[in-house]
């Protein structure tokens, strides 16, 4: 027998694996895993795609420190809906051992809702929206199977994203109204964020007024944020990197809107209607002989 | 004077920093036992390269050897376990899961050689440890599902798995110059029993498929060496 290759001849010994009923069990459990994540990225998909459409509708509000005009409500319900089913669809799947298992396949999702929710918040309060407030919104949508959680690292990854969502604001604001976006100074709001700049050692940063009213405006603001987020220290790995990505984006988009300020400060009574300030750095020239 | 805090309230950033730093802290404490863990990796498969040129007769010697070294591996993980299981286990497990996929396989082909049951006099090779065996070893809980604390998970097991039956390959060419024709069969049948039980998952384009892709090559791998062995006639007859 030895001469002939047994090889082929050797099916019945496949049902004879002693293994095998070890890896039926193996296959249960693998499946399921897989099953679960291929829910969660697909939810993190929709999320996605949902808040994508949000930040494009509220491009369209103009008027800082207000509530949303009623066509951004309306026409951003049916996707606060989706991912709102979204998260309540994968709620029971990232539970318990689990509620870090899949970080990486709703890390997308997470960080582009971070990216609409905190600017939608902006846009009505001209604050930043907390880490905590953003979990509890995330929890109240997940339901009764208990909360999606959101990491720290997809809330400052997501408000880095703003940053580049109220640039656009911001320049589009200038280019149709000719100024920049400031909301209406409240007393109350004002003496309380007087307080707390005295326990904060970046007092030095103060002078913030990109405005002429002296009250807080977009770039203020997006000032005060730089500088938060460039103090913040990531821990290292994947997340230090995506991080030392976005700031870089960041102060281009900060810049963009300190250069289109400066033109609008500079020339701003010389601008032609419809004159749009230019982000892109390619093009000064062509505006400058304009 | 305009307020840039307005917009943020403070306490925001200095949370998520607190967090960051706490997180380091954890790092920093496991990256040590992570070390030494692999610290006693390095010092079972140093003991275990002896095995590729020692013939079956005198294996006890190796696996005396390797004692030492699997103890301070299995020290090592309960060490590890102490302090993971005080984290959520996913949140770090990125950390540990190669150097804890190095002992599983080092203590797989240890028991393999017959380490495990070793009480004297010849050693029998070709015992396969499960999961659980492996955990009882370690003293870590195996493929958890209810409680969030470090255990051994099953992709660690199959990859581990993977790694022992890339060295098997290896052992069966090294024991056939060894003058050994025996072992070879034993490999080859344990190879196939291994490789159907993979067949049999469902993998996705993870890890594990990329690994346990290569094993249908492993198994023609050892197919070949008892290929030669018998068209020259070299097979133990049948014996049983």
């Amino acid at each position: 027998m030895e001469g002939s290759k047994p090889q082929k001849r050797e099916k019945p010994e496949q049902v004879a694996s002693p293994f095998m009923p070890m890896f039926e069990t193996f296959r249960k459990e693998l499946d399921e895993h897989h099953d679960r994540r291929e829910r969660i990225i697909k939810a993190s998909r929709d999320i996605t795609a949902a808040s994508k459409k949000i930040i494009f509708t509220l491009q369209r509000v103009r008027k800082l420190g207000q509530a949303v005009p009623p066509f951004v409500t309306k026409g951003n319900g049916q996707y606060w809906e989706i991912i709102e089913k979204q998260y309540q669809s994968i709620a029971a799947d990232v539970q318990g051992l689990n509620a870090y298992r899949y970080g990486n396949n709703i890390t997308g999702g997470n960080q582009e809702f971070m990216e609409a929710l905190s600017f939608q918040h902006y846009l009505e309060t001209q604050t930043l929206v907390s880490y905590e407030e953003a979990q509890s919104r995330v929890a109240t949508m997940s339901g009764a199977a208990g909360a999606v959680p959101l990491s720290s690292e997809d809330y400052i990854l997501g408000i880095f994203d703003m940053v580049g969502e109220l640039m656009r604001f911001s320049i589009t604001t200038m280019a149709t109204n000719g100024e920049l976006p400031a909301g209406p100074v409240k007393k109350a709001e004002q003496e309380k964020a007087d307080s707390d700049a005295d326990n904060m050692d970046i007092d030095e940063q103060a002078p913030e007024t990109g405005g002429a009213e002296g009250g807080r405006n977009v770039l203020s603001d997006l000032r005060a944020l730089r500088l938060q987020l460039e103090m913040f220290e990531p821990a290292g790995g994947r997340f230090e990197k995506d991080v030392r990505k976005k700031a870089w984006v960041m102060r281009e988009c900060v810049d963009k809107v300190e250069k289109a300020w400066y033109g609008l400060t500079v020339r701003g009574t010389e601008r032609p209607k419809g004159w749009v300030p230019d982000v892109r750095e390619e093009r000064r020239e062509e505006i400058q002989g304009y | 004077m305009a307020a840039p805090s307005g917009m943020i309230d403070p306490a925001v950033f200095e949370g998520l920093q607190a967090q960051v730093d706490k997180d380091r802290a954890v790092v920093d404490e496991l990256k040590d036992i992570i070390k030494e863990l692999e610290k006693n990796n390095r010092g079972i498969s140093f003991v275990h390269s002896r095995a590729h040129s020692t013939p079956v007769g005198q294996l006890p010697n190796v696996l005396n050897a390797a004692g030492g070294p699997v103890q301070g591996a299995i020290e090592s993980i309960s060490k590890l376990a102490a302090i993971a299981s005080k984290q959520p286990y996913y949140k770090f497990n990125s950390m540990w899961t190669r150097q804890v996929q190095d002992a599983v396989y080092g203590i797989l082909f240890w028991a393999w050689l017959g380490g495990k049951d070793y009480t004297g006099g010849e050693v029998k090779c070709g015992r396969l440890l499960t999961i659980e065996e492996v955990g009882e070893i370690l003293k870590v809980p195996v493929n958890t599902k209810d409680k969030d604390e470090f255990h051994l998970t099953i992709e660690e097991y199959l990859l581990s798995l993977v790694s022992l039956v890339e060295e098997l390959t290896r052992l069966a060419r090294n024991a056939v110059t060894l003058g050994d024709y025996e072992r070879p069969l034993l490999i080859n049948q344990f190879v196939k029993d291994v490789f159907a039980g993979f067949q049999i998952l469902n993998l996705k384009n993870d890890i594990l498929r990329k690994r346990s892709d290569g094993l249908k090559y492993r198994v023609k791998d050892v197919e070949d060496v008892v290929y030669d062995l018998s068209l020259r006639n070299l097979l133990p007859k049948k014996s049983e």
